[in-house]
């Protein structure tokens, strides 16, 4: 045994090139995959970010009928009660008002979704807060001042610091009109927030829409994201009682597909293709380095060496170039997914304000490392080698000699 | 928000013009036609200003707000509110395709995009659409006489009125309901694509008005929400003044 361990390294350093060529090319292979899966797994969590942290939250509660025909009289009544209630439950809560008009600024109008957002609670559920492209996020201290989606401050042509008139009708049946300052810009969220968001702060709302309770949506957020949604989901439904309660699945059901296709499919797919190129690259250098040395095979056989002594000296030669090409893989892959994880890859000007199912892509692409985006691809490599290398081992175990010794 | 029906220019008929309805006889083999060429010639008056009190009641609130309102011609209308005190000073002014929207709460001027079209106009159950759409019974209607006769103790006559294949107008049919006697309106039922009743309009409390027998109250209900109305109520009444065009621009609008 250990004869042939010594046999096969040496096998591998008298042929050098042979050894560097293929080590470097699974190597190569290798680093792909773990970039490949640290991007992959960057995009899907950005996404699922975008739809979940930025606006959704996990779970969301309504007067049934809200999100169908959302109207300023559908209102989840006692709100603080039930916040208490999801809080003291382990979760985080935070109520929101809506309400429909129109911004205008200087001759330009556009019709908006007004968002009236408790401040505190908001930042203890989404993220939103910094998701700003330019200027500061509410500040309860500040009711006069707005944050806009990205869309509509193009539309009205304003930016921080501009002022923006908001034209209702508050729940009286009267005018709700004011002017608000733009405290700052958001960056992508999704389809509606970029296109007619304008964000205030609850007092602010309720002043302007003639609201003095209530409230229209409850969002609730797990506070790490972990366990099953659908139980969060049934216990938050209990204590809502009458109240609709969806999560947000089924609030953004495209994302919520896609996202389950990329996770799946998409990612599976794609790694297949990648590790059969890999497997065809270690499969060919195997191939040539065992057909090249057949002659050689067939003397070793002459003189005694079983079959499985050959099996076994090819893949000592296999799992050694695989570990030196993990090495590889791992340092440069893990390195170069930690520097995209960090800065990213930026795409502005080719998917600046895309979205998919509402929900907006962020334009830098950044990679996510995590134990799986890494080490799976190395699992994968020896896995892949370790089947590439069947073929030409039974072929090199298995040659008569005297066809070895004739093979030209 | 609400959502109102889109509709014909109904909100011209919260107008005086809308009642200049006056006896006219037509007994040509096209009766229904003439009768309604002469409702619509009414609709357009010279010029006119009134004062009338708009009632709304919804599931959610009433409110009551009086005004004013000058018109000249088809193209150009200003309300302006008088009271609640809230909202004195708030004008709308309807010149061309174009509404513009003064607040003095705020001392700025807006002019309603389409998004806003559909929103309730002050409240009410008038959309902003229907201010700005004007549109005469004769061109964008097929008129018919279906019904002639004795109802509720009054001679009647009953139109139907389907829209024209070209004529922008979102309703499947108008059904009018007037008085043989002296044409004065009665009723008017708006139906949407479907066949189904999407609001009434009704007329009542004849009154002198601007030198004639006018319905003084018309209240809009809408068939989704039978238990609201928006009511407008005529006070005064005055017709053919002399009223500039300039009357009717954004400089105005502000004047108090």
């Amino acid at each position: 045994m250990m004869d042939i361990i010594k046999i096969g390294f040496r096998n591998l350093i008298r042929n050098r090139h042979r050894t560097v060529v293929t080590t470097f090319a699974m190597g190569f292979a290798g680093f792909i995959m773990i970039l490949f899966a640290s991007l992959m797994q960057g995009m899907l969590q950005a996404s699922e970010r975008n739809a979940v942290s930025m606006d959704v939250g996990d779970i969301q509660i309504h007067v049934a009928g809200f999100r169908d025909d959302p109207d300023l009289y559908k209102q989840i009544k006692a709100p603080d009660v039930l916040i208490k209630k999801i809080e003291t439950a382990g979760l985080r809560a935070a109520p929101r008002l809506y309400g429909f008009g129109l911004a205008a600024s200087g001759s330009a109008s556009s019709g908006v979704q007004l968002h009236g957002l408790n401040v505190p609670l908001e930042r203890e559920v989404t993220e939103i807060h910094k998701h700003l492209a330019k200027g500061a996020w509410l500040d309860p201290n500040d009711p006069g001042g707005v944050v806009i989606g990205r869309r509509l401050a193009k539309t009205l042509d304003i930016s921080v610091g501009s002022e923006l008139i908001f034209l209702g009708q508050s729940a009286d049946g009267g005018i709700a009109n004011a002017v608000y300052r733009v405290r700052g810009v958001l960056k992508s969220v999704g389809d509606s927030i970029d296109r007619s968001g304008l964000f205030m702060v609850e007092t602010a709302f309720r002043g302007l829409m003639v609201l003095p309770e209530g409230a229209h949506e409850i969002a609730v957020m797990r506070p790490d994201r972990r366990g099953e949604l659908s139980t969060a989901k049934s216990q938050i439904a209990s204590l809502a009682g009458d109240y609709e309660t969806l999560d947000w699945k089924e609030i953004r059901p495209t994302i919520a597909r896609l996202l389950e296709m990329a996770d799946t499919q998409l990612i599976i797919i794609m790694i297949i293709i990648t590790y059969i190129a890999v497997a065809t690259v270690v499969l060919n250098a195997m191939l040539m380095g065992v057909f090249e040395r057949i002659r050689e095979f067939g003397i070793m056989k002459a003189i005694g060496v079983k079959p499985w002594q050959i099996i076994g000296l090819i893949y000592v030669e296999t799992l050694a170039q695989t570990a030196a090409a993990s090495v590889l893989a791992l340092g440069t892959g893990w390195a170069a997914s930690v520097y995209l994880q960090k800065n990213g890859i930026d795409l502005t000007h080719i998917v600046s304000g895309a979205s998919v199912g509402g929900v907006a892509i962020d334009p830098i692409w950044r990679a996510q490392v995590s134990a799986e985006t890494v080490m799976t691809p190395i699992l994968f490599l020896f896995i892949m080698a370790v089947i590439a290398v069947i073929y030409p081992a039974m072929k090199a175990a298995f040659i008569r000699p005297v066809d070895a010794i004739h093979d030209q | 928000m609400k959502q109102h029906p889109r509709g014909l220019s109904l909100l011209v008929a919260i107008l005086p013009i809308f009642f200049l309805v006056h006896p006219l006889f037509a007994q040509s083999q096209n009766e229904a036609e003439k009768i309604l060429r002469h409702v619509d010639d009414l609709w357009r008056g010279e010029s006119s200003s009134a004062e009338m009190t708009m009632k709304v009641k919804t599931a959610h609130y009433t409110r009551t707000l009086r005004m004013a309102a000058w018109s000249k011609g088809k193209a150009n209308t200003l309300v302006r509110i008088i009271s609640p005190l809230k909202e004195k000073g708030t004008a709308t002014l309807k010149s061309g395709k174009n509404i513009f929207t003064y607040l003095p709460q705020t001392d700025r001027t807006i002019r309603l995009t389409s998004g806003m079209m559909m929103g309730s106009w002050m409240g009410s159950h008038f959309t902003n659409d229907d201010l700005v759409k004007e549109t005469r019974r004769e061109d964008d209607y097929e008129a018919k006489i279906t019904f002639r006769g004795e109802r509720a103790g009054q001679n009647v006559i009953e139109f139907t009125l389907i829209p024209k294949l070209d004529a922008a107008v979102v309703w499947g049919k108008v059904v009018l309901t007037i008085r043989s006697a002296d044409y004065i309106p009665l009723e008017e039922v708006f139906y949407d694509e479907e066949m189904a009743v999407a609001r009434t309009f009704r007329f009542r409390d004849l009154k002198v008005l601007g030198g004639q027998l006018r319905p003084a109250v018309m209240r809009i209900i809408p068939a989704d929400k039978p238990e609201e109305y928006t009511e407008v109520i005529y006070e005064t009444l005055e017709l053919n003044l002399p009223v500039e065009e300039a009357f009717f621009s954004i400089a105005n609008l502000k004047r108090r």
